[in-house]
């Protein structure tokens, strides 16, 4: 063999497990809470019942999982170990106890001092995975549309666990000479859009091309939706931080529906040059999260033309961030699960056996039924709870949200069974 | 056992290695750039790539050809040669590959 191999890069096994665990946890324990309280939430986002579901979303679910995806990706990708895999386990034991306390006290608005230390602590354990992973990115030869993504976004999440931080103490002890809620948008967009939109671009077009087997996209529109999401990140941090100035709002606005628009043409290149035509549940989770990220951009045009303290920018809101959290992020996340655990499962499982006898392929590990009711349940759960957000009509958003956590349950069986095959 | 013969088989054992993500095998994918045997010697040599030299599976492919030719009729020792020149294209998938994907034959390929 000529070279050393991006595979022999990856990290443990174990490693991976623990983080998709947590998040699969997670997932759970946030689709109960959303059942529990999805006949109460209305009214302005700045309350301890949706500041609670938010970071139990966030931290609870999407980040373990994003941030076990990427100690998978990036050793694999950039053809570079991770620089300390027992940093990497460090930043996890610290992780899971500082945030699940802070999520309680998330969920209580309980502003004693366990508030600000433990998101100190989640915070510190963050800045170690960041740190680990920049670390590591910087030894790779690689210089690449996705690397310059990944790049960033890890540290727009420097910057959002920073300013969470820094909140937190604010709410224990007033110092900031900006309003609380002014610095909690900013928190909000620099990391969903900065973090996760920026990581969800970047890797998307990596994984696309490798997983379609399409080559040859030209790569001009994903760095002008580069360009462009910084661009709008600064100016909305900037209108936020100036008592919501129109013009910034507006221009930051105009600039991430231009990102947003420029990602979803270079996927359009990307998907146009395939050679895998058959498109599997995986897939049209990924498709149907580009829509709820259109919807995003559309709530978000919605949101600086509606009066600031009308009910409807109060419902508009929480719509906002259903359609970017669970709904864009939320899915991409599950149908990345759907790629990469039985990947995983049958790289450690089903390997050793290729060349002595006939094994399944990684798709073939779960049959498409039960995702294909999973997709379904989901997806219908989150039209039922939008629309039930939308007109105030709390069976539709207990219906829904018990939809959702319907198909949280099938997501983690259908893990589980992946889990339990053996060759 | 001719030369013809055992790089035959070995081509045809080549499809029984698939690709996990794909369920293609590696020769359809056109992953095999060329396979020599040496009479001789019973050294049997494969030079092949990756779709993508970030391939994650790509160690398990590799032992995965090394076990599968191991067991040809005739070959005592393989070696497996990955480069990346030239590069892979999805122009090298076969016709029987391009059909496995989902697409038409062809029109060069028909018969």
């Amino acid at each position: 063999m000529s070279r050393t191999l991006a595979s022999q890069y990856a990290p443990s096994f174990s490693l991976i497990k623990a983080h998709f665990g947590a998040g699969l946890l997670g997932m759970i324990i946030f689709s109960v809470a959303l059942v529990l309280r999805a006949s109460v939430i209305h009214g302005h986002f700045f309350q301890p019942l949706l500041l609670g579901l938010v970071h139990l979303c966030v931290l609870g679910w999407l980040m373990p999982i994003t941030l076990g995806a990427l100690h998978q990706l990036v050793p694999v990708v950039f053809e570079v170990p991770v620089r300390s895999e027992r940093l990497a386990w460090a930043a996890f034991a610290l992780y899971v106890p500082a945030v699940t306390l802070f999520i309680t006290r998330m969920w209580t608005l309980e502003v004693d001092a366990l508030l600000p230390v433990s998101a100190t602590a989640a915070a510190l354990a963050v800045w170690l995975y960041a740190a680990n992973l920049v670390l590591t990115l910087v030894r790779s030869a690689q210089r690449s549309l996705t690397g310059a993504c990944v790049i960033t976004a890890l540290l727009y999440l420097v910057v959002a666990v920073t300013l969470g931080a820094m909140l937190a103490w604010h709410l224990f002890v007033p110092y900031l000479p900006i309003a609380h809620v002014a610095l909690l948008r900013a928190h909000a967009h620099v990391a969903g859009l900065g973090f996760f939109g920026l990581l969800i671009m970047g890797v998307a077009y990596r994984l696309l091309e490798m997983f379609l087997l399409s080559h040859g996209a030209p790569e001009r529109a994903g760095w002008w939706a580069f360009g462009a999401v910084n661009a709008a990140l600064t100016f909305l941090v900037a209108a936020f931080l100036r008592a919501a100035d129109p013009t910034l709002s507006a221009l930051g606005l105009a600039a991430g529906i231009a990102g947003i628009a420029a990602f979803l043409v270079q996927i359009g290149a990307i998907f146009q040059r395939r050679m895998q035509r058959y498109l599997d549940v995986a897939w049209l989770h990924i498709s149907v999260s580009f829509g709820y990220l259109a919807l995003t951009a559309l709530t978000g045009c919605l949101l600086v033309v509606v009066p600031v303290d009308s009910v409807a920018s109060a419902r508009l809101h929480v719509v906002y961030g259903l359609v970017a959290l669970p709904g864009f992020i939320g899915t991409i996340v599950v149908g990345q699960l759907y790629k990469i655990v039985p990947f995983l499962v049958w790289l450690h499982r089903f390997a050793p056996y290729v060349g002595l006898k006939t094994i399944p392929s990684a798709g073939q590990l779960l049959p498409e039924l039960p995702k294909r009711l999973q997709f379904v349940c989901m997806h219908l759960g989150m039209g039922l709870l939008l629309v039930g957000v939308a007109v105030d009509a709390p069976l539709w958003r207990v219906a829904g949200a018990s939809a959702m956590a319907v198909s949280a349950a099938m997501v983690v069986g259908s893990l589980g069974f992946i889990f339990a095959r053996k060759p | 056992m001719t030369k013809e013969n055992v790089e035959a088989a070995a081509r045809a054992a080549l499809e029984d290695v698939l690709d996990p993500e794909t369920g293609i095998s590696i020769a359809h994918l056109g992953l095999v750039y060329a396979v020599r045997y040496d009479v001789e010697t019973r050294f049997l040599c494969v030079v092949m790539t990756f779709t993508t030299p970030a391939c994650p599976a790509g160690e398990m492919i590799l032992e995965g050809v090394q076990r599968r030719l191991g067991r040809v009729d005739g070959v005592a020792f393989v070696d497996v040669d990955l480069v990346f020149e030239p590069r892979w294209t999805p122009a090298r998938i076969t016709a029987e590959g391009r059909a496995e994907l989902g697409w038409p034959p062809s029109p060069a390929a028909s018969p």
